[in-house]
């Protein structure tokens, strides 16, 4: 909303397209790395100010949505960029994707400058860990069969079902069905909140991400049944432990499937750089902080 | 997952979508001149991944029973029939309608002729005249009586 945006394709006066923020050694200079295969077939290259550099290539257009394929090339170039960063340098601080900057190096260096304690505190703070994200999905008749068998008044009332004239059935089978669809219910919760209890020890954050994005809404729960699906951030000697404990769920006859993917940039964990800094960025070329990020 | 570690085959497309283009650092500074219009290529470009073209190439499969014509519709390659507006510039029967309308109408439409020598009525048109909403409003409420009146 308050993000600023050129129109798609624009033309922008030395403009540096950003891939991330990564800490450096101090004697590090902005020529001992560079990525080669960066978005746009660009070269990408590191700017680096107080100890930080940021991931850039030279760009002279703002990027063009309208060409979806391109854009999904330039997606996985630029993970790729990054990626490439976080192997030389450790976790890095991953920017959104598309953030183009006006003023060439010296440009990128005063803001580097600018917000470099902030975002060495960030850097030092996600050193050694990485995004993960975990998708479980339960098979909705399993968990029903489940609950089925092991629930007393359901027995009862498949009993009283039976028995009944047709008028009654048509009531007690009412009674059946929001007796188990309840029941799923709670069990789903039950083993989505004990999945969560048995991860909390070995991650520092978790965030539930809501169904994908790329499902439509009114196909809700057709078929693919209830899901947990969280990004965590973990630091790297857990990756195995989580895995582990994600084998045994996938074990579970009622589990459908577990993806388990990472490690990423903790994207999901970024900060927003710019809003409640306090002690950074105050004092640089001014109106920033006034326009805090959308999210 | 055979193994206890994580994976990221092909590249996880769909994670990498949903991460660059929702998540991720966004500056809020005076050099910044484009942050790639994320919200609306998110939605386009999840629409065309997640077509029926390209979930097969990266691993995505759509549950049974979504419909298609609406993916197709999101990610722009086969658009719905967009319903068209109702036309805002009124269609007015000056002469038809009934009373209280038929006043209403006349200061919407600058039909001065009709009212001359009513000040009041003059006083009211022109303010009414300078918000196109009224207007429309104005408009929707002389045909609808109109259609009660000819069915009573």
């Amino acid at each position: 909303m308050s993000a600023p945006a050129a129109d798609p394709g624009t033309t922008v006066d030395d403009g540096r397209y950003l891939y991330c923020v990564v800490g450096v050694d101090d004697g590090e200079s902005d020529a001992d790395w560079s990525e080669s295969n960066a978005v746009d077939g660009a070269e990408a290259y590191l700017v680096t100010a107080d100890g930080i550099g940021a991931v850039v290539h030279r760009c002279e257009r703002t990027p063009n949505p309208n060409d979806l394929s391109a854009v999904k090339r330039s997606l996985l170039r630029h993970q790729h960029v990054v990626d490439a960063a976080g192997d030389a340098f450790g976790t890095p601080l991953p920017l959104r994707f598309g953030t183009v900057v006006e003023g060439g190096d010296a440009a990128v260096r005063e803001w580097l400058a600018e917000t470099a304690a902030t975002q060495r505190r960030h850097l030092d703070a996600f050193a050694g860990k990485w995004e993960y994200r975990i998708e479980v999905g339960w098979d909705e008749e399993a968990l029903a069969e489940a609950v089925e068998s092991s629930d007393d008044r359901l027995a009862e009332l498949a009993e009283t079902l039976g028995d009944s004239s047709e008028g009654t059935s048509f009531l007690v089978q009412k009674q059946y069905d929001k007796r188990l669809s309840d029941l799923v219910y709670a069990e789903r919760e039950e083993r989505v909140a004990t999945l969560a209890e048995r991860l909390d020890p070995l991650v520092e954050e978790m965030e539930e991400l809501g169904r994908p994005a790329v499902s439509l809404e009114d196909d809700d729960g057709s078929d693919s049944g209830p899901s947990f699906r969280v990004a965590v951030l973990a630091p790297e000697e857990n990756e195995i432990p989580i895995g582990d404990v994600l084998d045994e769920v996938e074990a579970n006859p009622e589990t459908t499937g577990v993806q388990y993917t990472g490690p990423w940039p903790p994207y999901t964990f970024a900060p927003s750089l710019g809003e409640g800094g306090s002690d950074d960025a105050g004092s640089g070329s001014g109106g920033r902080e006034s326009e805090a990020g959308g999210r | 997952m055979s193994s206890a570690g994580p994976t990221r085959t092909s590249d996880s497309l769909a994670d990498v979508v949903e991460m660059l283009l929702d998540k991720g650092i966004v500056i809020n500074a005076d050099i910044v001149v484009s942050v790639g219009q994320t919200e609306l290529l998110g939605i386009e470009l999840r629409a065309a991944i997640a077509s029926f073209e390209t979930a097969a190439e990266y691993g995505l499969q759509f549950p049974e029973g979504t419909d298609m014509r609406r993916v197709a519709a999101a990610s722009g390659r086969d658009a719905l029939p967009e319903e068209e507006e109702g036309p805002l510039a009124p269609v007015i029967d000056a002469a038809g309608g009934s009373e209280a309308d038929s006043e209403e109408v006349s200061e919407a439409d600058a039909e001065e002729t009709n009212e001359t020598g009513d000040d009041e009525a003059d006083a009211e048109e022109t303010t009414e005249a300078e918000d196109s909403d009224e207007t429309s409003e104005a408009t929707e409420a002389t045909v609808e009586p109109e259609g009660d009146d000819a069915d009573g």
